[in-house]
């Protein structure tokens, strides 16, 4: 009889929505799902922009809720982007 | 023959050589037997960052089918080239042909309509138009 403990017990651990209950979000989806994409384009600078923060990092997909076959194609096509002086790597250049 | 997508970034200066420059590669691909399915010349644009201390480049997009060593003969004039700032070369599987997003987005500006519109962003809005998520 080994550890029998609850599954989770630390602070915060399913504690997403514990505080406030009022407060509601909007459903995430993943658009590139919802809209069928092929491949997403490195040129396509007005949907990877979505994608970037202010600071110029990538998005996690656990924040935006891209699937992660989309997410992987998503990281890509924003490297090549960068490489191409088309996004920034960060805002400090 | 496979397909490629190449993308260079010319220097600003060199920016008259850009026509002379296409029509050379284009002739080093019809040389060796390949086809070029989509050129697109972005113009000068603004860089994000510096590259080689500059901070605006002609960009052009070429979407090549070719031998690998047309490919090779191509990224080493690239690398030869003072005026090349940086090349990119993309293995595609097929032939792409129709305007990339960023032709799209020229042409709007050029015909003078609407600014581009916004997608809503999929993520970070509280909208309660959805239950409570407990």
């Amino acid at each position: 009889m080994k550890d029998d403990k609850p599954r989770r017990s630390g602070p915060g651990g399913g504690g997403a929505g514990g505080g406030n209950r009022s407060f509601s979000r909007r459903r995430k989806f993943c658009r590139f799902t919802a809209e069928g994409v092929k491949q997403i384009d490195y040129k396509d600078l007005a949907v990877l922009k979505q994608y970037i923060t202010e600071t110029g990092k990538i998005v996690p997909s656990r924040i935006t809720g891209t699937k992660a076959f989309y997410q992987r194609q998503l990281a890509g096509a924003i490297k090549r982007a960068r490489y191409l002086a088309l996004l920034p790597y960060t805002d400090q250049h | 023959m496979r397909h490629y997508e190449i993308v260079f970034l010319v220097h600003p200066d060199q920016s008259e050589q850009v026509p002379a420059m296409i029509e050379r590669y284009r002739g080093m691909i019809s040389a060796g037997g390949g086809t070029v399915h989509r050129l697109e010349d972005w113009g000068r644009r603004q860089l994000t960052f510096p590259i080689a201390k500059v901070h605006k480049a002609h960009y052009v997009l070429l979407n090549v089918e070719c031998d690998q060593k047309i490919l090779a003969e191509l990224t080493g004039a690239f690398r030869f080239s003072d005026a090349v700032l940086r090349h990119l070369v993309v293995n595609m599987d097929e032939a792409v042909t129709e305007p990339s997003p960023m032709a799209k987005a020229a042409q709007e500006e050029k015909e003078g309509g609407t600014r581009s519109r916004r997608d809503d962003s999929p993520f970070a809005s509280d909208d309660d138009d959805m239950g409570v998520n407990a």
